[in-house]
């Protein structure tokens, strides 16, 4: 009980309160109008994004045409740019090698998700995740060394044999042509498509298999009834996703798709797909090709759009419908009667007991049909398990089959590499001069030294302009943007996750081009573009890792009347951090891992760096510029710089699951 | 009257190296309702989920003890023979959202081979009408399941449940997620259900288990307490804790 002398220091300390928080108001407030400017800004430069590649193009579309689109013939020389075969390349490609992928990555999503033990599940659910993480030049090095003679001397030959050399298996096998690509393509695709599915599987209700399970389903059964119809939008969003990333993908198809800009003839032919003119062409281009190649970026873009959209809608849409209730008045009647002679043995309505007692009366007697049924049940039993056993054998070769690149990759890598890796000097050397160490004497190794360095100055650079614009932008999106504005940008930024990054590349590079051309091509281009492929991922995972904190939360602080940004702050990023923290992790390995964001604006160098001003090299430029080497020192260093790659890819996925279980497991507790 | 449809006998069940259920043994007569009471996490659901075998799907659960159903052992059976004669009713509906009310009704018949149109029509007119759907969804059947109303989209599992012509009917709490309308409608459908099926339905609501159930049990902490005819549990139980229950003093 507060005697005379409490009540005189209560009004300066309530005041004092007040005043704290009329300033933690303003501050919210100003909070909020940044973090609405950042989201505002990140859409600005969407645009700008859209608006310097459409510029550039003009010149081109204006010269060319339609022709761009319909024309077969592209010779920088005599200014003609018909872009038709590469159309052409990259939708054979993408749609064959997702016609490969889906099979196998719908077997190791029913896999993980219906029919494997938790277990097995966990761990071959982070395998799934790393081959997904896997650079995709590493994806092009190894197809390159391993996949590429297995296709030229082996199933390729083997192919035009048992089919005669027919049409689609006929010419020279090479082992680089669309074939190798739209296989590779299929790997990489693969992990995605599973991980999609899966998801969208593992979000159906477990007590809808339980129904489905309780009316007698084998495991199978209930997978085809209960899971598969209502994951359909998810398993199609997926598939749609995975075909945007196979027509946006550069580097693995330019490792193995051989260049020929032709129409195809068969699938042996090589070729040259949108993506991949653009990463040989662009920085030797003069003026006219610049801006063709930037029109043929425009077509990719309106491609790779038009997929990304239709799987995103489709996901919404059908969420949306499987949302609504109530039967419509109008749904389609039909007619159902009872069949002539069929004796009904229910009760018509409830409360109808005279009739009950009848039926009761006399003995249940099951129709012949129903009997027979029963007769039959132990057999069609056994057939029943015996088909379920055999998906549940083919679903886990299908898991075999998607890890095997995995194994495969990691060992190449090891076998090849390991040595590098534990020579000290490797990580400090420049590039030494080509030599055999079987023939020569004072054959050096040298290493990845300024790669090295690149790839840490490159993500550094990234990160700091990324993260705190998607983090921002994320909380605008999670905790103010109940608008339509913010639901638009919110679902452009899903988009743009699926961008090809050449595309960001390009971007950057016509832009500093324009502006200032001696630093087009420097770390600080570099840093600038894998910044724009990192935003929308860390805006993302902000997001939804905020969303993912319950509404409960929020009111419970703000019922202790905390101010709103107080709220926001505290407590509710408070609650998201692991998610946003892997969330960021995520984001920045997946630009350690980037190549076709690089390739015209860091460009590689062979030293130390000079300074942000000049081209700067990383370790996946390393592999992709030395891959086809015939020198053994340099293939030793391309092998050495994979491994590190791999390496760190692995750690940081692993760092980020258990960073991430932790973390789920303290929301547990509290 | 033969024996028993279910026995029960020294039932454990656990989740890992959790156990929920502790030697319970009761007999479940034949064409009769039972209910089981008792507070949440005692393990109703549990126990339910061992009649039909369902418990022993989820990942790491275990079961020990004896279960006949007509005095045969369920675990040496096969569990999708047992769970043809032993259907079930899930707390929350839980029609295949992308199936039509037919389809679902359909789905158990189809997966045990009946393709004839003829036989089809015959199974789901039937069990719509004994669920009490029928009127409201003649005309409509080719509508999708989920479009149905909470209460109708019950009615519609039970009518789905039926159409294998099960010998047990398991439902678990089938009235918590609905409004009061719709579970009397179920309350009434289950006094019709009982006289030619064993009915045994776990309720939160004790005075839907004394309107509807000739039997309860009360499971408290995973063990059985009480089981016997509805009205002596309601109004003479021999056990005091079961008094307590019963009178509303806690849980
Ligand atoms: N999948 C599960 N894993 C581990 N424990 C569980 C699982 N499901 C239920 N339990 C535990 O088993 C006990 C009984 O649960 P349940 O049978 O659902 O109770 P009731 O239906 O009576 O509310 C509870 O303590 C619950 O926490
Ligand atoms: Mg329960």
């Amino acid at each position: 009980m507060p005697g005379e002398g409490g009540l005189g220091e209560v009004p300066p300390r309530r005041e004092s309160i007040e005043r704290r928080g009329s300033r933690l108001r303003i501050l919210g407030r100003g909070f909020h109008a940044l973090s609405a400017g950042v989201a505002v800004g990140w859409l600005l430069l969407v645009a700008l994004l859209v608006g310097v590649l459409a510029w550039t193009a003009r010149s081109a579309i204006r010269h060319s045409g339609s022709f761009l689109l319909l024309g077969a013939e592209w010779d920088p020389n005599r200014q003609i740019f018909g872009a038709a075969p590469f159309i052409v390349d990259t939708l054979l490609t993408s749609l064959l090698a997702l016609l490969l992928a889906v099979p196998v990555a719908l077997g190791v999503a029913i896999f993980l998700s219906e029919l494997a033990p938790p277990r097995v599940r966990d761990v071959v659910s982070y395998a799934v995740d790393l081959l997904a993480a896997v650079p995709s030049v590493i994806y092009g090095f190894w197809a390159f060394i391993v996949l590429v003679p297995l296709m030229a001397h082996t199933v390729e030959p083997d192919l035009a044999r048992t089919t005669g050399g027919t049409l689609l298996f006929s010419g020279l096998p090479l082992g680089v042509d669309l074939l190798t690509s739209s296989l590779i393509l299929a790997v990489m695709i693969l992990p995605t498509i599973a991980a999609l599915s899966r998801e969208a599987m593992r979000a159906v209700p477990r007590q809808l298999r339980e129904s489905a399970l309780s009316l007698g389903a084998t495991r199978w059964e209930a997978t085809r009834m209960a899971v598969l119809g209502p994951a359909r939008a998810g398993i199609l969003g997926g598939i749609l996703l995975g075909l945007g990333r196979a027509i946006g993908e550069t580097i693995v198809v330019a490792m193995v798709i051989g260049g020929g800009r032709t129409y195809p003839t068969s699938l042996f032919s090589p070729g040259t797909t949108l993506a991949t003119i653009i990463a040989d062409d662009l920085t030797s281009a003069a003026p006219p090709e610049v801006s063709a190649l930037v029109a043929v970026g425009l077509i990719l873009l309106g491609i790779t759009l038009l997929v990304n959209l239709g799987a995103r809608l489709l996901i919404a849409r059908e969420r949306k419908e499987s949302e609504e209730e109530e039967l419509p008045a109008h749904s389609r009647p039909r007619g159902l009667l009872p069949p002539p002679g069929a004796e009904f043995r229910g009760f018509a309505h409830p409360g109808g007991a005279g009739e009950a007692e009848a039926v009761l009366a006399e003995p249940v007697e099951l129709p012949a049909w129903r009997r027979q049924l029963q007769a039959q049940l132990p057999g069609r039993l056994r057939r029943r398990r015996a088909l379920y056993a055999a998906v549940a054998v083919l679903t886990l070769l299908c898991t075999v089959l998607a890890l095997a690149p995995l194994a495969s990759i990691l060992y190449t890598a090891v076998q090849n590499g390991g040595r590098a890796v534990v020579t000290p000097s490797f990580y400090t050397d420049t590039m030494a001069p080509a030599c055999n160490p079987a023939t020569e004497h004072n054959c050096q190794l040298g290493g990845i030294g300024p790669a090295l360095q690149g790839t840490l100055i490159l993500i550094g650079l990234a990160s700091l302009i990324a993260i705190p614009i998607g983090i921002l932008a994320g909380i605008y999106l999670a905790e103010y943007g109940r608008n339509r504005f913010a639901r638009s940008l919110s679902f452009l930024t899903e988009v743009m996750t699926g961008i090809p990054t050449i595309l960001i590349g390009t971007f950057v590079f016509v832009l500093f081009l324009a502006e200032d051309p001696s630093i087009a091509a420097s770390a600080t281009t570099g840093g600038i573009a894998l910044s724009i492929l990192m935003i929308p991922l860390v805006t993302r995972t902000t997001e939804e890792s905020l969303r993912a904190v319950p509404d409960s939360v929020r009111e419970s602080a703000r019922a202790l009347g905390f101010p709103r940004h107080w709220v926001t702050l505290r407590v509710t990023l408070g609650c998201a951090r692991g998610g946003i923290v892997t969330g960021a992790l995520l984001a920045a390995s997946r630009a350690g891992g980037e190549t076709a964001a690089l390739l015209m604006t860091a460009q590689g160098f062979q030293y130390y760096s000079l300074g942000l001003g000049r081209p700067i090299d990383s370790l996946t430029l390393v592999i992709f510029t030395t891959f086809g080497t015939p020198y053994p020192n340099w293939q030793e260093v391309t092998w050495g710089a994979t491994l590190v790659l791999l390496l760190v890819m692995l750690t940081i996925g692993l760092a980020t699951r258990i960073l991430f279980h932790r973390h789920t497991a303290g929301a547990e507790v509290t | 009257m033969e024996g028993p449809k279910l026995q029960v006998s020294g039932l454990n069940a656990y989740f890992g190296s959790k156990q929920v259920l502790y030697d319970l043994s009761l007999q479940f007569p034949d064409r009769a309702a039972s209910a089981i009471i008792g507070p949440s996490g005692c393990g109703k659901s549990t126990f339910l989920r061992c009649l039909n075998r369902l418990h022993e799907e989820v990942p790491g659960a275990r079961v020990e003890g004896s279960i006949r159903l007509d005095g045969q052992e369920i675990s040496r059976l096969n569990e999708v023979a047992v769970r043809c004669r032993v259907g079930m009713v899930f707390q929350k509906p839980t029609p295949f959202p992308n199936m039509s009310i037919y389809d679902n009704v359909a789905s158990g018949l189809r997966l045990l081979g009946v393709r004839s149109r003829d036989r089809l029509d015959e199974a789901v007119l039937a069990s719509l009408k004994q669920a009490a759907l029928w009127e409201e969804v003649k005309g409509n059947v080719d509508a999708p399941g989920i479009r149905l109303s909470g209460g109708q989209q019950q009615r519609l599992c039970i009518a789905r449940a039926l159409a294998v012509q099960p010998e047990v009917l398991l439902m678990d709490e089938p009235c918590s997620a609905l409004d009061p309308i719709a579970t009397t409608k179920i309350e009434k459908l289950v006094l019709e259900l009982k006289r030619t099926y064993t009915v045994i339905i776990v309720t939160h609501n004790l005075a839907q288990a004394s309107r509807v159930s000739d039997h309860t049990a009360f499971l408290y902490l995973g063990k059985l307490v009480e089981f016997g005819p509805t009205q002596k549990i309601f109004e003479r139980p021999d056990e005091a804790l079961t008094e307590s229950y019963v009178r509303g003093r806690f849980g």
